[in-house]
């Protein structure tokens, strides 16, 4: 009884931080010993038991993103060799619903975070812009299953989504004027207008206790 | 009558009477009934105590748990995401346009957002993916008073505890004497195929009351014949035997040693099965062959294959591999379903040894469970064998209640297969270059 007490308080302690449900925290926790098999922390290798990701073609993007010690409060770049079940959940709050109950300016926050968690996908090397490279790196793994589309018609896409994002950011730019890259700043704007909160989160199925009538 | 026993002591005359009577009990009660196929309807009866007791003992642990002002644990059985089934393509394009400043361009070539699908994606099946989940036991919404597969067992009450402490002993000690039996008929010498196929009838109905299953069987005339192949689904070992307590059925597999060497052996001395050698598994050309030759000699018994190729928890149908649907001969699809109350009858090969299984399947409570005949199906002129090997699995996850999945059972062990992995890609990238090349061409 005394190993259930203390367990029940670590999870309301989770609770408080990650604001998942404690029924949904219980779930996750099973996850993650399935995915660790059965060991205090998660590395890279343990995500290659999850047949349906191998058809992601960013996989390799998510996974880094569970590592990454800016998504994990942990530092301004590099990663993490493992994590515990504490910072995973900590990268999963990130994906969880929005609360009804919240106001404009905390819906805010929310939003700002998780439009930070993308950026930092795509902000490879954690100096805080998105320049051309990382952009068209990104293109190139996103079609690189399709074995029919080459390398240069994938730059010229990535290229041409380049241009029209800095005509978004700086409008019109002077002929020898150099785009560094897109700035936190110029991807918020970017992103105005989506309302992403409502969509990036993950759909949890309502599950109420189950009432017994007789 | 004391006259007649030899003892003096009283308590060995009582032992001696007591087992006389236990003997004859078996006898009248167990035996007899499996050799002419009756049935008393005592286990039916069985079954529906247990179901009574079963929801007094959860209603309990309600109670209990609510006392302690506890979360009681809820398995969410099917898996914590409620995924919608929009498609790629309606979703990227939803974003889009819900996207700043789009008004001049109606088809962008690329979208920042779009690594947004993927990546929630990539999240909800990290989250919960639907094929790993099929290889560990399923999880029951209430409790059957077996710990094993309950998760709120601290909050059990003194009561239940010592039911569930006689039960086990009682248990135990009449399937020792029945196990015992079991083993004596196994056939041994030639005999002719009629004396065989009541033996092997007889021995597998003996075998079912050992494991006290509780079987039903729908829509027997579609039952196989002499000449087709017979596919069902596969949760565990146990299937053989109830299929074969009810038909005659001719068995393929690889040659093992030990006990169960013996007992191929012996079984193919009374009736042709179909036992391969481990080198000759690898040669498809060769197991075609051979289960073609069998076939299409109309006097022998139809052959049983499981082609999921492994243990599945008996909540999906997995892919069938396409060898025994490329023979051409007639296909009578069977769906088993376990009843996960009572007692679960999946093997998880990785966990368990077949002995520490078999113990387990003798210690649940009963195993009750459905068979489903469905009507035979050939292969159509126009389908080929992979076509076709889909088209049962989805007739037998229809009919069984069952969620039919295109993964293959394989992936237990192994990776997924590139090809699989491509196929997203090619979609999204599709998506994109048709607009690339629109664009070009204005």
């Amino acid at each position: 009884m005394g190993a259930a007490h203390s367990a029940s308080e670590e999870v309301r302690e989770l609770v408080g931080k990650t604001g998942f449900s404690s029924d949904q925290i219980e779930q996750l926790h099973r996850r993650f010993k399935q995915l660790s098999g059965d060991q205090p922390t998660i590395r890279k290798e343990n995500f290659n038991n999850v047949p349906d990701l191998e058809l992601n073609p960013i996989r390799s993007k998510i996974i880094r993103a569970f590592f990454d010690n800016r998504n994990l409060r942990k530092g301004s770049s590099g990663l993490a060799d493992e994590i515990n079940f504490e910072d995973f959940l900590t990268i999963m709050s990130y994906f969880r619903p929005i609360d009804t109950t919240m106001d404009e300016e905390q819906v805010q926050l929310c939003r700002k975070e998780k439009l930070r968690f993308l950026f930092h996908m795509y902000d490879s090397d954690s100096d805080g812009r998105i320049t051309l490279e990382e952009y068209r790196n990104v293109v190139e793994e996103l079609l690189s299953g399709n074995p029919h589309i080459e390398k240069e018609s994938a730059r010229s896409i990535a290229d041409g989504a380049m241009m029209e994002a800095a005509s978004v950011c700086v409008g019109q730019m002077e002929p020898d004027q150099v785009y560094e890259g897109i700035t936190f700043d110029d991807f918020l704007k970017i992103w105005q207008g989506i309302d992403i909160e409502t969509k990036m989160h993950v759909r949890f199925l309502n599950m109420e206790t189950i009432a017994l009538c007789h | 009558m004391f006259l007649l026993l030899p003892f003096d002591s009283l308590i060995v005359n009582l032992l001696g009477i007591s087992l006389t009577v236990l003997f004859t009990l078996l006898l009248v009660f167990i035996i007899v009934p499996a050799i002419f196929g009756v049935s008393f309807g005592i286990r039916k009866l069985y079954m529906k105590t247990l179901l009574k007791i079963f929801a007094w003992a959860t209603l309990r642990m309600e109670r209990g748990a609510k006392e302690k002002n506890h979360q009681l644990y809820k398995p969410y059985t099917n898996g914590i995401i409620a995924k919608d089934p929009t498609s790629l393509e309606e979703e990227i394009k939803e974003i889009r346009r819900s996207g700043s400043s789009r008004a001049l361009d109606n088809t962008p070539e690329f979208e920042l957002s779009d690594i947004f699908y993927f990546c929630r994606k990539g999240m909800e099946t990290i989250m919960d993916d639907e094929v790993t989940k099929r290889f560990s036991a399923e999880e029951l919404e209430s409790w059957n008073l077996l710990s094993r597969t309950n998760y709120n067992f601290q909050y059990i009450s003194l009561r239940l505890t010592v039911l569930w402490g006689i039960a086990l002993a009682f248990t135990g000690i009449s399937l020792l004497v029945v196990g015992t039996t079991v083993v004596g008929y196994l056939p041994n010498g030639r005999f002719k195929e009629f004396l065989s196929k009541h033996v092997h009838l007889m021995c597998y109905r003996i075998c079912v009351r050992a494991l006290t299953a509780i079987i039903t069987y729908h829509d027997r005339e579609n039952r196989p014949r002499n000449g087709g192949i017979c596919v069902a689904n596969h949760t565990s070992p146990i299937d053989v035997i109830i299929l074969a307590s009810d038909g005659y059925y001719a068995m393929v597999g690889q040659v093992h040693g030990g006990l169960m060497g013996v007992i191929q052996r012996a079984m193919v001395k009374a009736c042709p099965h179909v036992w391969f050698e481990r080198s000759e598994v690898k040669d498809r050309h060769l197991v075609a062959k051979r289960l073609t030759e069998h076939v299409q000699d109309k006097s022998k018994l139809p052959i049983l294959i499981f082609p999921e190729g492994t243990c599945i928890n008996n909540t999906s149908v997995m892919m069938f591999k396409k060898g025994s649907f490329e023979i051409g001969a007639t296909v009578y699809p069977v769906a088993i379903k376990y009843d996960p109350q009572f007692g679960d009858a999946f093997w998880n090969s990785s966990k368990y040894g077949m002995v520490t299984y078999l113990l387990r399947m003798m210690t649940s409570w009963a195993i009750v469970c459905s068979v489903w005949y469905l009507p035979p199906m050939t292969r159509e002129t126009d389908e080929d064998a992979v076509q076709f090997a889909n088209r049962v699995k989805s007739a037998i996850a229809r009919q069984g209640g069952l969620v039919d999945l295109l993964w293959d059972g394989g992936l237990k062990r192994e990776k997924v297969k590139d090809t699989f992995k491509e196929e997203q890609q090619k979609l999204y990238s599709k998506m994109i270059v048709g607009n690339h090349e629109d664009r070009s061409r204005s």
